[in-house]
This record gives C-alpha cells, sequence and structure tokens, in this order.
C-alpha cells in the first residue's frame, strides 16, 4: 500500500458555515484503487468534506494534494480562496464527480453530455470522444438513449448516465455524493451494479452513501463521520462489523 | 391602390432605417444586459452599485427626455472633449454627432436596463447543480457561461427578451425628434405635404405591426430551440 501512488490526499480540512464548524480537521489519503465510502447520518459533514475534495465547497484551512501537486491558496475578504484557478480547473479535470441529483445538462442530449467535458476541457477531437462516449454509455446499459435528453430518461438511467460522463474524463478519482439517495428502490441496484464494476476493474472511489451493503462488500476503507470528525475508519469488516463506539453501533443498528 | 404621391420609396427607406436602428439598438442592449445582470450578481459591492445606479436612472427619466439629453448633450460633451484635445495636444478633429448612432446608443441604452432585469431573473431561474456539474468537470468560468449558463438561461430570458423587443421597436418611432429619417418621420412628413395623414399613418402601423408579427414568429422559433431537452409542460 505504501508505495502505490495517491492520486489524491487531504489534511486536516476545515470548514464553518457561519458560526458552525461542520468539518473539525479531517484528513484522508486514497491511494490507487482503494474505494473509500464515508458514511454517517445526515448533518455529520460527509457531503460536505467530499465537496471540499474538489473545491465546489471552499476549506477554511486544511491541504489538498492531487497527484503530488499542492492546490495554492491565498487569503481573501470574502475568506480562503484558490490563489490560481488554473490550477483549481487542471486539479477538477482529473477529479470526476457524480452527483445525488445526477445533474446531467438538462439542454444536451445523452451522448452530447459525455462527450462535452472531453471534448471542451480535454482538448479530445469530437470524433473520438463520439466513439468512446457510445462505449461508455454500452457499458451502463444505455446505448439505446444516447439521443434522449435527461428528461426523458429515468432516475436510474440519468444517473448510470452521469457515470458515463464521469468515467469519459478517464478521472484519477471517481466522488461519489450519495449517488442512490434520489433513486427509487428498484432502481438502486443497476447504479450500484455499475460501480460495483468499477471497483472490480481498479477505480480509485470515494463514495459517500448510506448503502451499507454496498460499503461492506466493495470498499477498501470506511470511514464514519460524526459531527465533523472522523470517529472511526479504518477495513470495513472492522468498522461495520466490530464497531467500537456506541454512536456508531446506534447508527448500524436495523431501523424500524 | 392607394396613392403615395411618390412617398413610397421615401417611406421604404424609412421603413429599413427603423429596422435597422431596432436590430442594432436590440444588440446593444443585449450586451449591455447581460454585463448589468452580471454586475448586480457580482459579489464586487462597487459593481453591483454601478449596475443599479444604472438600471434606477434609465428606468426614472423618460425615453424622450434621456434622447434629447444624448443627442444635444452628446455634442456638447463631446465638443468640449475635442477642444480639450486639441488645446493639450494639438489634435484637431471634429466629430459630429450622427443622428442614427445618437439613436442607437440611446435606445441601447434604455432597453440595455430592462435587458439587465430580464437575464438577471433569467440567470437565478438556472439550477445551480447544473454550474456545478460545469464546474466539477474543470469547467472554466467563461466555458460554464458559454456551454451551460448562458444556453439554459435564454430559455428563461426569451419572453422578456421578446417583450422587450416589441416594446423597443415601438421606441424607435422617437428618433424622428432629432432628426433622423426613420419611417414615422417621413410618414409625418408626406402627411403635412399631402395633407392625408390617416393613410400615411395607417401605412406606418401596419409596417410596424408586420415587423412585430415576424418578430413574433421569430422568437416562438428560438423559444423552441431552448427548450429543447425540457418537457413541454414546464
Amino acid at each position: 500500500m505504501a508505495d502505490t501512488p495517491i492520486p489524491l490526499e487531504v489534511r486536516n480540512i476545515k470548514k464553518r458555515f457561519g458560526d458552525t464548524e461542520v468539518l473539525k480537521g479531517l484528513s484522508l489519503a486514497a491511494h490507487k484503487g482503494d474505494v473509500i465510502t464515508l458514511i454517517g447520518a445526515s448533518g455529520s459533514g460527509k457531503s460536505t468534506f467530499l465537496r471540499c475534495m474538489n473545491l465546489l465547497e471552499q476549506p477554511d484551512e486544511g491541504e489538498l494534494i492531487v497527484h503530488g501537486e499542492t492546490v495554492r491558496f491565498k487569503q481573501t475578504k470574502h475568506g480562503r480562496e484558490p490563489a490560481d484557478w488554473k490550477q483549481v480547473v487542471r486539479m477538477r479535470a482529473k477529479l470526476s464527480m457524480v452527483f445525488q441529483s445526477f445533474n446531467l445538462w438538462a439542454h444536451m442530449t445523452l451522448l452530447e453530455n459525455v462527450i462535452e467535458a472531453p471534448v471542451h476541457v480535454l482538448g479530445k477531437p469530437k470524433k473520438e470522444a463520439i466513439e468512446q462516449a457510445r462505449a461508455l454509455l454500452d457499458r451502463v446499459g444505455l446505448s439505446e438513449r444516447a439521443d434522449a435528453y435527461p428528461a426523458q430518461m429515468s432516475g436510474g438511467q440519468q444517473q448510470r448516465g452521469a457515470i458515463a460522463r464521469a468515467l469519459a474524463m478517464d478521472p484519477e478519482v471517481m466522488l461519489f455524493d450519495e449517488p442512490t439517495s434520489a433513486l427509487d428502490p428498484e432502481l438502486v441496484g443497476d447504479v450500484l451494479k455499475v460501480m460495483r464494476d468499477l471497483a472490480k476493474e481498479g477505480r480509485t472511489m470515494i463514495v459517500v452513501t448510506h448503502e451499507m451493503a454496498f460499503a461492506r462488500d466493495v470498499s477498501s476503507q470506511v470511514i464514519y463521520l460524526h459531527q465533523g470528525v472522523i470517529e472511526e475508519a479504518g477495513a470495513p469488516a472492522d468498522v461495520l462489523g466490530n464497531p467500537r463506539s456506541e454512536r456508531l453501533k446506534q447508527f448500524l443498528a436495523p431501523k424500524h | 391602390m392607394i396613392d403615395l404621391h411618390g412617398y413610397g420609396p421615401r417611406l421604404a427607406e424609412g421603413a429599413l432605417v427603423t429596422i435597422e436602428l431596432a436590430v442594432l439598438s436590440l444588440a446593444l442592449a443585449i450586451v449591455l444586459g447581460l454585463i448589468t445582470a452580471s454586475a448586480k450578481m457580482s459579489r464586487s459591492w462597487l459593481a453591483h452599485r454601478i449596475g443599479t445606479l444604472y438600471t434606477t436612472i434609465i428606468r426614472g427619466v423618460p425615453d424622450l427626455v434621456l434622447m434629447m439629453l444624448m443627442f444635444f448633450g452628446g455634442q456638447i460633451g463631446i465638443n468640449m472633449f475635442t477642444d480639450w484635445l486639441y488645446y493639450q495636444f494639438d489634435i484637431d478633429i471634429f466629430i459630429n454627432v450622427n443622428e442614427f448612432v445618437a439613436g442607437v446608443i440611446t435606445i441601447g441604452l434604455i432597453f440595455g436596463a430592462y435587458m439587465g432585469e430580464t437575464f438577471r431573473g433569467a440567470f437565478l431561474a438556472v439550477d445551480s447543480g447544473q454550474i456545478e456539474a460545469g464546474r466539477a468537470y474543470g469547467m472554466s468560468q467563461w466555458l460554464v457561461f458559454r456551454r451551460i449558463r448562458f444556453p439554459q438561461m435564454m430559455r428563461h430570458a426569451i419572453p422578456g427578451l421578446s417583450n422587450n423587443w416589441m416594446v423597443l421597436l415601438k421606441t424607435t418611432a422617437l428618433v424622428s425628434v432629432i432628426g433622423l429619417s426613420d419611417m414615422v418621420r417621413v410618414a409625418s412628413e408626406a402627411s403635412k405635404a399631402t395633407r392625408e395623414p390617416f393613410t400615411f399613418m395607417l401605412i406606418v402601423a401596419v409596417i410596424y405591426l408586420l415587423i412585430a408579427s415576424v418578430s413574433e414568429w421569430g422568437f416562438a422559433r428560438l423559444q423552441k430551440r431552448y427548450n429543447v431537452g425540457y418537457r413541454e409542460a414546464d
């Protein structure tokens, strides 16, 4: 483990919203091939933590290292901000995010969604991007929906499409922000299956989720957050199978 | 057949002036509107204040007054500037305020303020998740604007835009007071000369209606284009 490359590392991330400190110094290192799941009750800060990793939220303190490159910050009157937005843009292109509410671009077809960032951000030739996109849509079982608009697709299809869009960037790390929480129960399975396949092929993933079965079976590391603090972290068998803290025991107890 | 007493060609020229004036003013108003909307949504205090000052002044002063201020006041201002250039740097130029340019600038300035409000509302209506997705995929601010914010904003802006355009089109009639030969001025000259005001004004009214109808059709097509991907119902 120690000598595998570290595509994403965060150190001592702190974040305040107004007077409330929602993240109280969180660190994490994703080695190549890691699947790290973040679990915790709502309000524990897990989504905010994930959003700090690609700077959709600006952490007030802490370091962010993407593929060995440390993101530079500066203080402004609006708080701490990246010193060089070009660096942020470059770094974000290496991390793809899959959102809870899919966020496929509504004015583009599915195929256009998948080729958008590869063509306009990475500068890939359009023809090549389309070929790649068709292969990816085939992989997530959506080859027939390439010309559909997001509004014409089910939630599960949209989320699988969003995963294809994320894969098209050939990202170093994929960030999943509660990818199944907005889905009807019968649609969750297809999305999770795609994610399991990605884990199996060695994709580095950081997943915020409420799906305990996924966390247990797929992840290499589980992190339990409580009120902005990492309460327990480790192999899923330890954290989920043998929780030490009372809070985690309660969190994992079957709910009625 | 209606007897135009030979004013036909001049009326046609006047109609062309009206259309040119309206289209160029619209282009200027759209640019100013986008800038104003950005300024008003900016977190910079100064930009916000300048944007607000601009819309307050424009919306509070009658169009006709603004137009005269711009035409006559503009000439005085430019004369002062060229005088200053002459005394300071020995540069001798003379710029005459052209009625057409003054018209375009005034109407563009007036409607830029209204467009600013239209665009601001439309930008705010774009779902923030759509923009976040763009940022998360490494798009620069400009790319997010060009590829996501602008096309999605237009869908919300077109009804207001089309409304502003209709009012703008009719506002062009005001330029006849600063001496520009648009179709209203030609018609009013013809009316006086022939003592047949009804004939000429009716023709003018029909031409305005015609332009309005064609634009309504055009806006409906634009609306359809920017609605692509959204359900008809919403």
